[in-house]
């Protein structure tokens, strides 16, 4: 029945990588002391893979929400990779920052997560964390706001250098993303 | 040359089931698509404007417009998947007509029956000033283009206020999407965790 079951029809531009699609929303974000927020994203991949299409980071809207539990952003992510390996598998990760009503911005909370690697429709939750500091520093954030602040991203989604952070721990951030992916077959790869 | 199928296809039958308001009455609200430089509708109805309706009397106080949705679009690539984008109006106290939500998703992504449940939101005033004439003209910020709740880009100088949510309810067919190479996973949420609603 299949006589063509070996012969489909691959994009000319990447005929025997390995594709990945990412699409979705990062939909808002709950339990943080206040939720005026926003949030800086990214993605972050090994040196295997190649943006084929799409914007790998982004800022969303700010939310002032009228019932004060959750914050909600509705920001569309839509990425597509091709890749030679399964190392360097894309992790988002983001920063959520509180905007007060004077429009002056704190960070609240760091976290990163894996693209799942199952193709299908994903709702995610992913904790956050802020960096402590001293406890100078704490009672001085208690008067002033603000509060430190990580000087390199790559500790958020890097495990090499946090054993020198004292963290605390805030609110979460709500995903849905699908993923779906393509020609893992051809090469053995099980990913469901 | 035995030659496969080049583009799939994604049917979409559904409708628009409710909304709630709780500080709004008398409300319509607008759809239209959103979709990347590969995709094309192929058959369906590409934007629609519902009836106006009232909240129910008893204690639910549901907006109810059961408004249908249909449509067929080709393509590709998944690479710009639709989104549904959905924007409610209602009457102020002037009984002009003021945007009270927009909202967006995408499309689902397997086959079956899904339900949604949208977060819908207003943009602010930037300042004091236009908050003021905004008030004193009695017209509240408005996106000219609705459509730009679909897109990611530049959206850090924009300030929202979210309120309420619109259910929207989803049946999806697709065809030769497995057959290109795709695989889109099955079921509509594998290893869900569940998500909260406001």
């Amino acid at each position: 029945m299949n006589s063509h079951t070996h012969e489909l029809h691959y994009s000319p531009t990447c005929a025997v990588m390995a594709e990945v699609h990412i699409i979705g929303q990062i939909i808002g974000a709950s339990g943080f002391p206040q939720h005026s927020l926003f949030c800086k994203w990214g993605v972050h991949t090994g040196g295997a893979w190649k943006l084929l299409s799409g914007v790998v980071e982004g800022q969303t809207q700010v939310d002032h929400p009228q019932n004060d539990d959750m914050a909600f952003w509705s920001h569309p992510i839509d990425m597509h990779f091709a890749t030679k390996g399964l190392q360097g598998w894309p992790k988002l990760h983001l920063q959520v920052w509180h905007q007060d009503t004077f429009g002056r911005n704190e960070l609240y909370g760091y976290s990163f997560l894996h693209i799942p690697s199952t193709p299908g429709t994903h709702s995610l939750l992913s904790p956050t964390w802020r960096p402590l500091g001293t406890w100078q520093e704490q009672i001085c954030q208690m008067f002033v706001g603000g509060g430190p602040q990580l000087k390199s991203s790559s500790l958020i989604y890097g495990g090499s250098d946090r054993y020198r952070l004292q963290t605390v721990a805030m609110g979460q951030v709500h995903l849905q993303l699908t993923v779906i992916l393509r020609n893992f077959e051809r090469y053995g790869v099980e990913c469901s | 040359m035995a030659s496969g199928p080049s583009v799939f296809l994604l049917n979409v039958s559904g409708q628009i089931e409710s909304a709630e308001f709780p500080e709004f009455d008398d409300l319509y609200c607008k759809y239209s698509f959103v979709y990347g430089h590969d995709w094309a509708p192929t058959s369906g109805v590409e934007e629609g404007i519902s009836q106006i309706t009232s909240k129910s009397q008893g204690g639910k106080q549901a907006l109810v417009w059961n408004f249908p949705i249909e449509i067929t679009f080709k393509s590709t690539n998944p690479f710009g998947w639709p989104q549904i984008v959905i924007s409610v109006y209602g009457p102020d106290a002037f009984g002009n007509d003021v945007v009270r939500g927009y909202g967006a998703v995408h499309l689902p992504f397997t086959p079956g029956r899904h339900a949604r449940t949208i977060p819908m939101f207003v943009p602010e005033s930037s300042s004091r000033l236009q908050r003021f004439t905004s008030w004193f003209m009695g017209r509240r910020p408005e996106f000219t283009d609705p459509k730009v709740v679909a897109q990611g880009e530049g959206r850090e100088v924009t300030r929202v206020r979210s309120q309420g949510c619109v259910t929207v309810s989803f049946n999806v067919v697709t065809k030769d999407l497995k057959k290109l190479g795709y695989n889109t996973g099955s079921g509509d949420f594998p290893n869900a965790t569940t998500m909260s609603q406001p």
